[in-house]
């Protein structure tokens, strides 16, 4: 188990390098210039040139780069070339508000989805079944931003039950719980259709199964079946898709942070892309797919808990 | 999709009454300000984003100040001023009441500090050439500054009024140092830098001691504690966030969303009727096609101003039927007549006149060459919208235009080069020399004269409009300048936007001034009412 733990944080290194040099180049290759952004329409080419040789934009880019990564080996991202703030700060600002996001949206939707899975999967062709595969086509496909206007124009708007700009406050707080309801709800929406579509697939496949039968011949409650033999069973492929789905979420989140307000990094990434602020985007770049990497990690970890079988390998 | 369903959501949120608020409402004696976009940051010399001047304005105050017609120059900080007589040096005597936020007077060291600063090549401001060809500025006493120039500047006290002008303390700037505007501020302005998270909020407390407003406003005091300006990038969020009071006034409103904001009981809209931020079309006069006079006056002639205006700002614009607002000073009205004005039938005529024939696919061509050229422009849905209008209208009379519009991180980038033969912007200007100056004179080439317009008559028009000593020589040489474009059709003048502010039940004394495209300037009569 722990050399299977080392071989795959071993393995991030290479994974993370390989991001680092993308992020950089995809900069690159984006024919903008922050100079000109941060000149204003107005300026002359002298004053344009001017900001350009203070920013370093003027260097070679492998020089660039490898300035970047020196900095970074010190744990320095560099400061924001808009706003001088240090990209650490900022990153530091937005990640526990993204962080908080994410879980509050996936510690409902994630049990509501194999639930909804298990109910379709048991009950198969039955009205709950169809129920459950209409809840689940709509949540695959309906579009996070679109999940989010129709929130807020009922919830917040028009009922005013609930606000929509911005986070109130630490999430112990009322004011916090209230702000973070609907973006939640927005960002967990959209994960509860795939994670219950994948479980009633699984769960279907697991009931028909030998141990199953065995299981209900031994006398064993229905319960108990269900929840022991083929839940237990179905989860490898759910998590894998749950491992997966979170990458998406992380995508989400981007379009969910905007359209709430929601101070985050998925926010801070817009932000500077819009305004190329290349060290913050870079920034950004580098903590999502850290997120990424991480979540990845832990999709590993859970598979090995789960099956027996990859342990041995 | 996104935008029918934006405006249905739209429609639907003018149909309705907001009820009471459940949800998170604004403080109590808290103003908050929604907007689109944050600026990059709050140094009045080192940021052009209509974002800073918006919250600079509240910060700080200038030596004078720009009353609601545009044009009449009022007192600031300076209660009043002398030229001299060859126009080189303004001496303007400082109120003696006026304080920093830190509780410090203001000095006239102060105000030579500040004006330095901004010219000082050093300090890299994109803007310093609008302070005019300053020699020094220097303190005759604690309550007297003497603005001494190489040559006259006839522009000098309307660049004055702008926020890049603003006077700060120069000991907070030196130990804030690159990070003054970002992590700290102290000006004199009606309100004080509490805290700013970039690209989410600006927090500013009232400044108490302030009574030194602009004279344009019936307070000269700041009658709210809090001033909060959120970011809310989302059009459709933001306007419910309006109606729902979780915010209390905005200038940033869809176009689509004006007239059914102006029906909904509990939004107040105010407008102002003069607002300088025009959108334009350039010609680049050197290139193939666009270089011949014929066919930038055929396009002026071709476009129907008013049709773009009703469908793309849903008659929330007016048609660009001159280079300048009628409104702003130094308007020539004989050369606003020069302007063609939309006629099909006469574009066709003159086109034909100057050898352009019709070919088989419709284009024109004139000795081998195709009356096609390359339009660069930024990705808005209006420019989106009205570039494609001009692309029919223009095709009607045998011209065929290729739009290019790019992302705004790469767009003004693109702009600056030689790549295409014409371009759509908007801007906003103070006058009318302000705006010509900026856009006409030859040693502006390539930026912002993106045109290559190079005349030496025009310079000269606006050298002498710039330096005269006497006013009636400055307009008419300013005249004269609008003349000489017009008549030459460097530009194909579009639309002149309209400034709308939409504020909440609670909010009274709004009123949209508009100076560099900022709504709500001082903001110093606003109060709440809850």
């Amino acid at each position: 188990m722990l050399r299977y733990l080392i071989q795959r944080l071993l393995l991030a290194i290479p994974v993370m390098l390989g991001v680092l040099l993308i992020g950089f180049l995809l900069m690159q290759v984006v024919p903008t210039d922050p100079a000109t952004v941060r000149a204003g329409p107005s300026a002359t080419a002298e004053v344009v040139a001017e900001i350009r040789r203070d920013l370093g934009l003027d260097q070679p880019l492998t020089t660039q780069f490898g300035l970047y990564l020196w900095r970074l080996a010190q744990g320095d991202l560099g400061v924001s070339i808009i706003n001088n703030v240090p990209v650490v700060q900022e990153l530091g600002a937005t990640i526990g508000p993204t962080l908080e996001l994410m879980l509050s949206s996936l510690v409902w939707s994630i049990p509501l989805g194999i639930l909804l899975g298990t109910l379709g999967a048991y009950y198969r062709g039955s009205l709950i079944d169809r129920g459950v595969m209409a809840i689940s086509v709509a949540g695959v496909s309906v579009p996070v931003f679109f999940l989010g206007l129709i929130l807020i124009w009922f919830v917040g708007f028009k009922w005013q039950w609930l606000p929509f700009t911005g986070r109130g406050g630490p999430l112990w707080t009322l004011e916090g719980l209230q702000s973070i309801a609907l973006p939640a709800i927005t960002l967990g929406g959209v994960f509860v259709g795939p994670v219950a579509r994948m479980t009633r697939t699984a769960v279907l496949d697991v009931l028909s199964a030998d141990h199953v039968r065995t299981a209900r011949a031994k006398g064993l409650s229905e319960r108990l079946v269900v929840l022991r033999h083929a839940l237990r069973n179905a989860m490898v492929p759910v998590v894998t898709l749950i491992g997966l789905q979170i990458g998406f979420l992380l995508g989400g989140a981007v379009v969910t942070e905007t359209v709430f307000t929601w101070p985050g990094v998925g926010r801070l990434a817009v932000g500077a892309i819009t305004s190329s602020d290349f060290p913050m985007a870079q920034g950004t770049i580098i903590v999502l797919s850290l997120g990424f990497i991480i979540v990845n990690l832990i999709v590993d970890m859970l598979y090995a808990a789960l099956d027996p079988r990859m342990r041995a390998a | 999709m996104k935008k029918l369903l934006a405006g249905a959501m739209l429609a639907l949120a003018a149909a309705l009454p907001a009820g009471d608020a459940l949800a998170q409402a604004a403080p109590r004696n808290t103003l908050v300000v929604l907007r689109e976009i944050d600026a990059d940051n709050y140094d009045p010399i080192r940021s052009t984003a209509r974002g800073a001047g918006e919250v600079v304005y509240m910060m700080s105050d200038t030596l004078v100040s720009l009353d609601w017609d545009m044009r009449t120059v009022r007192p600031g900080l300076a209660e009043r001023w002398e030229i001299s007589p060859d126009g080189k040096t303004y001496t303007f005597h400082l109120r003696r009441d006026v304080t920093f936020c830190d509780g410090r007077p203001m000095t006239a060291q102060d105000v030579a500090y500040s004006i330095m600063r901004w010219v000082d090549p050093a300090n890299r401001s994109p803007v310093r050439w609008r302070a005019g060809p300053v020699r020094e500025v220097r303190a005759i006493d604690d309550h007297t500054v003497e603005y001494e120039l190489t040559e006259p500047f006839g522009e000098l006290l309307y660049q004055l009024t702008l926020f890049f002008a603003s006077i700060v303390d120069r000991s907070t700037v030196e130990r804030l140092g690159q990070n003054f505007g970002s992590q700290g501020f102290n000006g004199t302005g009606p309100y004080c830098w509490v805290s700013w998270t970039p690209r989410q909020e600006m927090v500013l407390q009232r400044h108490p001691n302030y009574t030194w407003g602009p004279p344009i406003y019936q307070n000269r005091s700041p009658q709210v504690d809090r001033v909060i300006w959120r970011v809310i990038p989302e059009a459709n969020t933001r306007l419910a966030a309006l109606q729902t009071g979780q915010g209390d006034v905005t200038q940033y409103i869809p176009n689509i969303a004006i007239q059914q904001l102006r029906n909904v009981p509990t939004i107040r809209m105010t407008r102002q009727e003069n607002y300088f931020w025009d959108y334009f079309m350039g010609f680049k006069v050197d290139k193939p096609v666009v270089s011949d006079p014929a066919v930038r006056r055929a396009i002026n002639l071709a476009v129907n101003r008013a049709a773009i205006v009703q469908a793309v700002w849903f008659g929330n614009a007016s048609p660009a039927t001159a280079y300048l607002n009628p409104n702003t000073a130094g308007y020539s009205e004989e050369a606003a007549r020069l302007v063609p004005q939309f006629d099909p039938a006469a574009a066709r005529r003159v086109l034909d006149e100057a050898g352009w024939r019709v070919g088989p696919d419709g284009v024109r061509v004139k000795d081998g060459q195709r009356a096609s050229f390359l339009l660069y422009g930024l990705q808005t849905t209006e420019s989106r919208q009205f570039t494609e209008a001009i692309q029919a209208d223009l095709r009607r009379v045998g011209i065929e235009m290729r739009i290019q519009l790019w992302d705004a991180t790469v767009g003004w980038g693109r702009l600056a080069t030689q790549e295409f033969d014409a371009f759509v912007m908007s801007y906003p200007y103070i006058s009318a020399t302000d705006g010509f100056a900026l856009y006409f004179d030859s040693r502006n080439r390539p930026t912002p004269n993106r045109m290559n317009w190079s005349d030496p008559r025009t310079d000269a028009a606006l050298n002498t409009a710039k330096t005269a000593l006497d006013a009636a020589t400055r307009q008419a040489a300013i005249a004269e300048a609008q003349r000489i474009i017009a008549e030459n059709n460097v530009w194909l003048p579009i639309a002149r936007e309209n400034l709308w502010l939409a504020a909440s039940q609670r909010t009274e004394g709004v009123r949209a001034h508009g100076i560099y495209g900022v709504g709500l300037y001082k903001g110093l009569d606003i109060r709440l009412t809850r």
